[in-house]
């Protein structure tokens, strides 16, 4: 009960909580009035540190940072490339292999369910589409997002894929303390709490 | 073994009950020897209180699907942080009735499960001891009043340390006249307080078994949060951090590790118990220890799995059960998803370290008294958490990708709140726990438990849907925004490490284990002073009452050993 923590697993508590309702749809056409997403920064051409995967081949990997890092962008702060979450979802895949092995076979299934988009539309595979081709089609997977009408057949690996990128950045120094600033976990003298005259009773 | 002494009480469990009876027993100058299933800790070794997700393999989740299927209530708690403190259950499985849920927290070390508890600190009312004269005439009252228990409440809190505020006392609500400063509240917090006021409801300090200042030789809080993870300065309580160093340079307390308690020894000759066997988990062999009484304080299932394990001749249905009742009338609060959400007026404000003493500073006592044409019996408390947390926060509940969603997390980051009922558990016959029939044994070989329980009982059902109305009223009245929600089942028993009952006390031997000082009708050398002895489950949080009913129980009994009666 109050052992109920504000802890990182908020990341999934949260993920999917709007998404294929109608309630959740009034409740962003009041808080989202712009579609997101429209200002994102390819992340392609960007400078790549040496790793070997030990899950993904490497083209997957690529794959994976470009998805990683269209999710969470490098901006005004650091985003997924810095935070290296492509690197802890090929080591989290990899290490499903002992307990949960099916989370391999969603991500190989989902890879290639996106090659496979891409070809169609783009007559090439997701990692050589354009960065505007890449959001594009991102975009299009994410739509049942936002509209509970609509259905994509890869909807359920952007979730997937979403969830692992936030989960691995926000668990992340660069994200939970560069990027979203978290000062907890430290040691006080004293606790002010609010002193907001304005919230005050 | 013929050399095994004699010691006045054998007392089994060192957590919130245990802890304490030995405390109350040993400082009097009985002869106790207490045997603790687990292991000891070393809250040097055990406890990684400061340690980040990014600090761990797998950020602090495990490999994914390491701990297996983990009931609701149980996912939060066993952590890379913790793993190597609970009992991973399908490391070490109990049986289910068909249909039947239960949530089942084992935390087998010294201490128990107050290493890691969760700290809220509020007494019991006059009301929750007898609700059916003073309520509603459903159910049964206590065979004792809060003015029995209310001074045990002092002792305890002035033994532990408890942070609140007396001038907060609200009704049936009694909080102690000595306590420490309360802690500061968050923004949030304080939003919500003006919130309710709007509506005539009270926000009050959250009493919280954590030191607001040095107390007893222990530091203060240091307020970085991970009290979840234990504590490495003793700034919370535990058995472990505050009793026990009180006990262990006495030479007549002996605190006998990694030593599960099987059965209760009975004399044929007198009838009464004369020991337990117990296993030595290292070697799994079987061995006696000798008692005049035996004070079980293991946890609500393991007291109640000892005295159904204890059948014999005399008492075929288990030790202790003349009356028919051990092991039912299981309670739990009536528990559900948390609404979650977001302050506008704090989006987007400066982030500030928000952790506090790890708990929230300020909750929502019970306030629904007297409510006419009410569906439900009783009431309920809410919960709420506040600010900037480990995590993303409710920004990440947002669709879309890209830098404008990472920018909501950003914004609504420092804005977070969410907020929990729990209601009053009603004790039914049908809610009970028995060996299992199909013979399955835990790790030392000792028969195991099977539950026959569930949460959705028509009074839980309605009493939850007027929680959930009654959380909307308030976050709104905040100026909260709430995400949608779907309403759910009431969570399982146990889902809130709240269980209580089983072992219920009664002045009426017919229909009730224990008699007013916890000790057993059937054989008044036992005693039960764990949450198995409650009659009833009110909104309120169960550890103070476990730890002032076994002080009582416990001073009662040195009394009777000085009066010679026993």
């Amino acid at each position: 009960m109050s052992e109920q923590m504000i802890g990182r697993r908020e990341t999934l508590k949260y993920l999917g909580m709007l998404a294929g309702t109608a309630s959740g749809r009034d409740f962003l056409a009041a808080w989202l009035p712009s579609a997101a997403g429209s200002r994102v920064q390819a992340a392609s051409e960007a400078p790549h540190t040496p790793y070997s995967p030990q899950f993904f081949k490497p083209e997957e990997f690529r794959t994976v940072e470009i998805l990683t890092e269209l999710i969470i962008p490098s901006d005004t702060t650091p985003g997924a490339k810095e935070a290296q979450v492509a690197r802890f979802v090929d080591f989290i895949v990899f290490s499903a292999a002992e307990f949960r092995p099916e989370m391999q076979r969603e991500w190989i299934d989902g890879l290639q369910q996106l090659d496979r988009l891409s070809r169609d539309k783009y007559a090439r595979p997701f990692a050589e589409a354009s960065p505007q081709d890449q959001e594009a089609l991102l975009m299009e997977i994410s739509l049942p997002e936002r509209n509970p009408d609509a259905e994509h057949p890869a909807f359920a690996f952007y979730g997937l894929v979403k969830d692992m990128t936030v989960d691995g950045f926000y668990s992340s120094r660069v994200g939970l303390i560069d990027a979203l600033g978290y000062k907890g976990l430290a040691v006080l003298s004293e606790f002010a709490g609010c002193t907001h005259p304005e919230h005050q009773v | 073994m013929a050399s095994e002494p004699l010691y006045d009480v054998i007392v089994v469990g060192s957590g919130a009950a245990g802890g304490i009876a030995g405390y109350v027993l040993a400082t009097q100058g009985l002869k106790v020897l207490c045997l603790e299933a687990g292991r000891m800790i070393d809250p040097a070794k055990d406890f990684y209180t400061h340690k980040f997700p990014y600090e761990w393999p797998y950020r602090g989740g495990g490999k994914p699907g390491q701990y297996g299927h983990l009931p609701q209530g149980m996912e939060w708690k066993i952590k890379e942080w913790t793993d190597h403190l609970y009992t991973i259950p399908d490391q070490d499985p109990y049986a289910l009735a068909p249909g039947a849920k239960f949530t089942w927290t084992r935390l087998r070390a010294v201490g128990g499960r107050t290493n890691v508890w969760g700290r809220g600190s509020d007494r019991f009312g006059p009301l929750d001891f007898q609700p059916k004269t003073l309520q509603d005439g459903w159910g049964d009252d206590w065979p004792i009043r809060y003015e029995d228990v209310a001074p045990y409440y002092e002792r305890v809190e002035q033994l532990i340390g408890v942070s609140g505020s007396h001038d907060a006392a609200v009704y049936n609500t009694p909080s102690g006249e000595h306590l420490l400063p309360p802690f500061n509240a968050r923004c949030g917090e304080m939003l919500i307080k003006k919130g309710a006021a709007k509506l005539g409801i009270k926000v009050a300090p959250k009493p919280l078994a954590v030191l607001s200042q040095p107390y007893g030789g222990r530091p203060p809080c240091h307020f970085c949060g991970a009290c979840n993870w234990g504590c490495d300065v003793s700034a919370r309580f535990s058995s472990l951090d505050v009793l026990v160093p009180k006990l262990q340079h006495l030479s007549n307390f002996e605190l006998r590790t990694n030593s599960p308690v099987h059965t209760i020894l009975r004399d044929p000759g007198t009838g009464k118990a004369r020991g337990v066997t117990y296993i030595d988990a290292a070697t799994k062999l079987e061995y006696e220890a000798y008692g005049k009484t035996v004070v079980l304080a293991a946890s609500m299932v393991e007291s109640i799995r000892i005295l159904l394990n204890s059948r014999d001749r005399e008492y075929p249905s288990g030790l202790g059960n003349s009356s028919g009742t051990l092991g039912h009338y299981l309670m739990e609060h009536v528990a559900f998803n948390s609404l979650e959400g977001f302050f506008p007026q704090l989006a987007g404000r400066p982030v500030t370290n928000d952790d506090g003493p790890g708990e929230s500073c300020l909750y929502i006592p019970r306030y629904n008294y007297g409510a006419k044409n009410k569906k439900y019996l009783r009431g309920w408390r809410f919960d709420f958490y506040t600010g900037c947390g480990m995590g993303p926060g409710p920004g990440a509940a947002f669709p879309g990708f890209g830098s404008s969603y990472k920018q909501k997390i950003k914004e609504l980051y420092p804005a977070a709140v969410s907020m929990s009922g729990y209601g009053e558990g009603l004790p039914f016959y049908s809610n009970y726990v028995e060996i299992d029939p199909d013979g399955l044994r835990d790790r030392y070989g000792i028969p195991q438990v099977r539950f026959h329980t569930d949460a959705e009982y028509p009074e839980a059902l309605a009493i939850l849907d007027d929680m959930y109305g009654g959380i909307e009223e308030i976050l709104k009245a905040s100026g909260a925004e709430i995400f949608p929600y779907k309403k759910v089942a009431p969570y399982p028993l146990g889902s809130v490490t709240h269980e209580a009952g089983g072992c219920r006390m009664g002045s009426d031997p017919r229909t009730s284990v224990l008699d007013e000082w916890n000790r057993c009708h059937d054989m008044k050398n036992v005693l039960v002073t764990d949450a198995s002895c409650f009659v009833t489950h009110p909104e309120k949080q169960t550890t103070l009452t476990i730890m002032a009913l076994s002080y009582r129980a416990a001073d009662h009994l040195a009394e009777e050993f000085r009066r010679g009666n026993v």
